[in-house]
């Protein structure tokens, strides 16, 4: 077992630099070329102030270099071992050695990446940790429904509305809860922006009564604002996993075991979930790989749509600045996440069934 | 198996109960806390803005005070005009504090259509963080939206030299930075070499400021500023210049603020909570500075939300979450109908010479070869067969005019005289005639004697819906007139590029607009070279030598006589064809009054930090701070 995980983790660093090197290419090669953010958009710019403007942020960033030079510089920064660079400050000595690894700083911003992430992350982290147990519990308990009832209406009805959900685009969708669930002109019910309101910082924690004036408080605001976005995030992943739930659920129940089991007179509860659904567990683990890079990987369209600054909207920006330190950044970070979601779900097969083995 | 609640399970749930009640309660002491620091805050408030108006009345010399120095309305002081020399910064305010119903207070929702990423000054220097910006630094002298005339601010007086090369600025005593520390000539020249110095992260700010010398402290209340070379915009270079503390900078590494997105700190009207630590994703609220020298801004905050979707924002105004909504001319005609909307809002359209212009650039030079639009008459044929009302009409409902040239309409500037060329297709045929081109069998489209059709690629940004509603009108426009126009859209940096190599055939694009334009930038020739504006390599040395005389030429009335003569050359020349300027469309919460427009938009303006004199009359007020 422990051969097979340090394989698989030394596999992941070629894996690594073949993801980046082509995400760095493909960027580096598209018309306009790497930063090209840094010419501003403004028109108004005048010849002298732009070309300034463009030489000290090309000497800045090592615009000038060779696209490999430029790569072969980034990996050597993220990298936690590297040759000593300008600005890293490990002993005057050494010229090569253990560092911390830097994610260098965006162009369009001139921040330090790490700490743009440090701030997206947590966000992005907060709407997923919310949306997807949602998704996950919603999805498994029709599934089961739905198998339980085979042919019936309620299994045709969930199918129906589920795939019925899971083709509404988000985007349609997000902007319809906006126009009509947060406008005074039809039921005001949730706040459309943000993930608190305008006065959230003078509000207490809890909510509050006092003198029968009832506030809601910094965390029921939060609560509140959650909703849409959530909801907006998880409607549509219901009818896939739901559907893959109905399936596993329906072919274990087919199985001698199960027969076995209703033939010695188990009560159906306990044949369904303590024999049948265990055992249909495996596609859903195989899914699951996912969720770790999904966790950090945000929703473009819907932080666009409510106003939330995540992890989506960032790497959108990037992509269309062709910021290259953050595109490369949020690259690295989601195929390390992907990668270990992949390895975490090979190992759990052998959690979940005891004929997969990784031993050698 | 068997799932009795035994003895250990009972004590779990206790420890979970237990932990739950602890935290609750430590919850609820934190709340306790946090009324106490709120209240304890207020109470400090108070007294600064006490202390403030002691301090504003002990420089103004004179008894204004009538017992509420903050929210009563205060008379106008005694004997201004003899105090202001050079006008009186505050004269649109006054007006403003004399209306009835004045009142200080609420806030002002405004709302920067992008997140907004760094506001430090000097190294933002988007759209959105200059509005920022603009309410939190001050310079020495503004000027006035309403004359345009300059007018002072952190000096009291200003010189010029005969030659235009020395200004010469007298600082005015008692300002104060937002954190209490008093604003003295040492700042002034600190805030030009800060911009200076390489290390720090504002070329752009650097390559602009690059005409200025030195700038020295004379004695402890003067400023000189030298320039390098004589230019019509010095005394806007050097008098708009944002002071900054000196004692705050010097406090970190230029590394540090290049990295830091949120340090900003000044003399304005309004001041960021924690001036040297905002972080994107945060509010952007500015509080009012209480220790402001001039008169106190009328709003108790500005906030600045960041909606990007459309749909969003007129939902939050139609809402009353948002004061001004910046719209495009079909929401504004639908809204503007709508009765629940006229309710609670007002709606403004107005020209400003910030909105620009939008053109047609014809490449005269490509690959080293001259094209087609070498020729003037064609140029000009191009633009009579535009039918620039009707562009105007279908896609901007009216929202914009034709232009005669670079100038904006109504600004000095333009010559009144030059009328845009009319759209008139004969008269644009015999042009072409005359350049060889004719309609010589029967497809209709003009061809030369060697049979080479009149065709033209026309480069756009893609992706605007507005562009390319006009972009398929001019191609049916020059279809009529039998020339092929192909479409070309490319997005941002392919457009850059192509720019930049000077490789395409004819570009519609747009510019911003100023006060005072200048025309170097676009019609110089030098220009052409080194990636200049001139990307259509366009030379007249008739008006490179005007052009040259209006920027070194310092009389306002000798200046506007050559940019008149500048805006005929273009005219007859039509290096572009000079396409309409926008206008600008807001609707505003009708709870503000005193909206009125200026010469350069409304009375409200982004890039000047007087304080605004809009206001909330007291029964109207909405938001209140504690």
């Amino acid at each position: 077992m422990a051969s097979y995980i340090l394989r698989r983790v030394l596999l992941m660093f070629p894996t690594l630099i073949g993801v980046t090197l082509v995400v760095f290419f493909v960027m580096a090669w598209t018309p306009g070329g790497i930063g090209a953010s840094l010419i501003s958009n403004e028109q108004g710019m005048r010849p002298a102030e732009r070309k300034a403007m463009e030489a000290y942020y090309r000497k800045r960033y090592g615009l000038n270099d060779h696209y490999y030079v430029q790569y072969l510089r980034w990996l050597n920064s993220v990298s936690p071992i590297g040759f000593k660079t300008s600005g890293q400050g490990f002993p005057e000595a050494w010229r090569f050695g253990l560092k911390p690894p830097d994610l260098g700083e965006a162009f369009a911003t001139h921040r330090r990446v790490s700490e743009m992430l440090k701030d997206a992350i947590p966000i992005t982290l907060l709407l997923e940790c919310l949306s997807l147990p949602l998704i996950y519990g919603i999805a498994i308990s029709t599934g089961i429904a739905a198998a339980r009832a085979r042919g019936k209406l309620v299994d045709v009805g969930l199918g129906f509305t589920l795939i019925g959900l899971f083709s509404l685009p988000s985007i349609w969708i997000g902007v319809l809860m906006i126009g009509f669930l947060c406008n005074d002109s039809y039921v005001h019910l949730f706040p459309s922006n943000g993930l608190h309101d305008m006065r959230s910082d003078a509000m207490t924690f809890l909510p509050n009564l006092s003198g029968g004036h009832f506030t809601r408080g910094w965390m029921l605001d939060m609560a509140w604002h959650l909703c849409l976005p959530v909801i907006c995030l998880s409607y549509s992943g219901f009818a896939f996993l739901s559907r893959l739930q109905r399936g596993a659920l329906l072919e274990s129940l087919g199985q001698d075991y199960v027969r076995t089991a209703r033939a010695k007179g188990l009560a159906e509860r306990v044949v369904v979930f303590r024999h049948a659904f265990r055992n249909s567990l495996m596609p859903l683990i195989t899914v699951s790989a996912n969720i770790l890079p999904g966790l950090i990987g945000g929703s473009i369209i819907v932080e666009t749509i409510f106003g939330i600054q995540g992890m989506g909207k960032l790497t959108i920006d990037a992509v269309n600045s062709r910021d290259r330190e953050v595109l490369m950044a949020v690259t690295l970070i989601a195929s390390i996440l992907q990668l270990f979601g992949n390895l975490i779900s090979d190992l759990t097969y052998a959690v979940a069934d005891p004929r997969v083995s990784y031993v050698d | 198996m068997e799932n009795r609640f035994g003895f250990k399970d009972m004590v779990l749930a206790t420890l979970i109960i237990v932990l739950i009640v602890v935290v609750l309660l430590g919850m609820v002491q934190l709340d306790r806390q946090w009324k106490a620091l709120q209240s304890i805050g207020n109470k400090s408030d108070d007294q600064t803005r006490l202390l403030a108006s002691i301090e504003r009345t002990l420089n103004e010399g004179i008894t204004v005070s009538n017992g509420n120095g903050l929210n009563g309305s205060q008379p106008t002081t005694q004997g201004t005009t003899s105090r202001f020399p050079k006008g009186d910064p505050f004269a649109d305010f006054k007006e403003a504090e004399a209306h009835p119903d004045f009142a200080r207070g609420d806030w002002l929702i405004d709302n920067a259509t992008a997140k907004v990423k760094n506001i430090t000054y000097p190294i933002a220097d988007d759209l959105y963080s200059q509005w920022i910006q603009a309410r939190v630094t001050e310079g020495l002298i503004y000027r006035d939206p309403m004359t345009l005339e300059y007018r002072p601010q952190l000096a009291t007086d200003w010189k010029v030299s005969d030659d235009g090369m020395v200004y010469t600025f007298k600082l005015r005593k008692g300002v104060l930075f937002s954190d209490g520390v008093p604003v003295t000539a040492d700042d002034v020249v600190f805030s030009f070499e800060y911009l200076m110095n390489p290390k720090v992260n504002c070329p752009r700010l650097r390559a602009y400021l690059e005409n200025i010398k030195s700038v020295e402290k004379k004695g402890e209340d003067q400023v000189v500023f030298t320039m390098a070379k004589p230019y019509f915009e010095s005394l806007d270079l050097c008098g708009t210049l944002s002071i900054i503390p000196k004692h705050i900078f010097t406090k970190y590494s230029e590394e540090d603020v290049n990295n830091n997105p949120g340090l900003l700190i000044g003399t304005g009207p309004y001041r960021m909570a924690n001036p040297t630590g905002w972080q994107p994703g945060q509010k952007i609220e500015l509080f009012r500075n209480d220790l402001y020298w001039g008169r106190l801004p009328t709003f108790d905050r500005c906030i600045f939300l960041e909606v990007e979707e459309e749909a969003a924002q007129e939902t939050m105004f139609g809402n009353g979450e948002l004061d001004i909504f910046a719209t495009q001319p079909s929401q504004y005609e639908r809204l503007m109908k709508d009765p629940k909307t006229t309710q609670h809002a007002n709606h403004f359209a107005y020209d400003s010479p910030m909105n620009g212009y939008q053109y047609i650039a014809w490449n005269e030079k490509l690959k080293g070869e001259p094209t087609l639009f070498t020729s003037a008459k064609v140029r000009r044929a191009m633009t009579m067969i535009i039918d620039r009302d009707r562009i105007c009409k279908d896609v901007y409902l009216g929202y914009a005019k034709p232009t005669s040239g670079p100038f904006a309409m109504a600004s000095p500037q333009a010559d009144p005289k030059i009328k845009p060329w009319p759209f008139d297709i004969n008269a644009a045929k015999a042009l072409l005639a005359e350049e060889g081109f004719t309609s010589r069998d029967n497809s209709g489209v003009l061809k030369d004697a060697t049979g080479r059709e009149l065709r033209f690629k026309l480069t756009y940004p893609s992706g605007i819906a507005t562009y390319e509603r006009v972009v398929l009108f001019l191609k049916d426009s020059f279809a009529k007139a039998g020339v092929i126009m192909e479409l070309d859209p490319a997005d941002w940096p392919l457009l850059q590029k192509k720019l930049k190599e000077r490789d395409f055939q004819a570009i519609t694009l747009g510019w911003g607009g100023a006060i005072e334009s200048d025309l170097y930038q676009e019609f110089d020739s030098s220009q052409m070279q080194d990636q200049g504006d001139d990307f259509m390599s366009y030379v007249n040395p008739k008006l490179d030598q005007v052009v040259e005389k209006a920027r070194l030429t310092v009389d306002v009335k000798k200046r506007m006589d050559l940019w008149h003569q500048a805006h005929a050359i273009l005219h007859e020349d039509q290096p572009y064809t000079f396409l309409f300027s926008r206008m600008s469309l807001r609707l505003m919460d009708k709870r503000i009054e005193n909206v009125k427009p200026s010469r350069i938009g409304l009375n409200y303006v982004y890039v000047y930090s007087m304080p605004c004199p809009w206001y909330v009359p007291k029964t109207m007020q909405k938001y209140k701070s504690q």
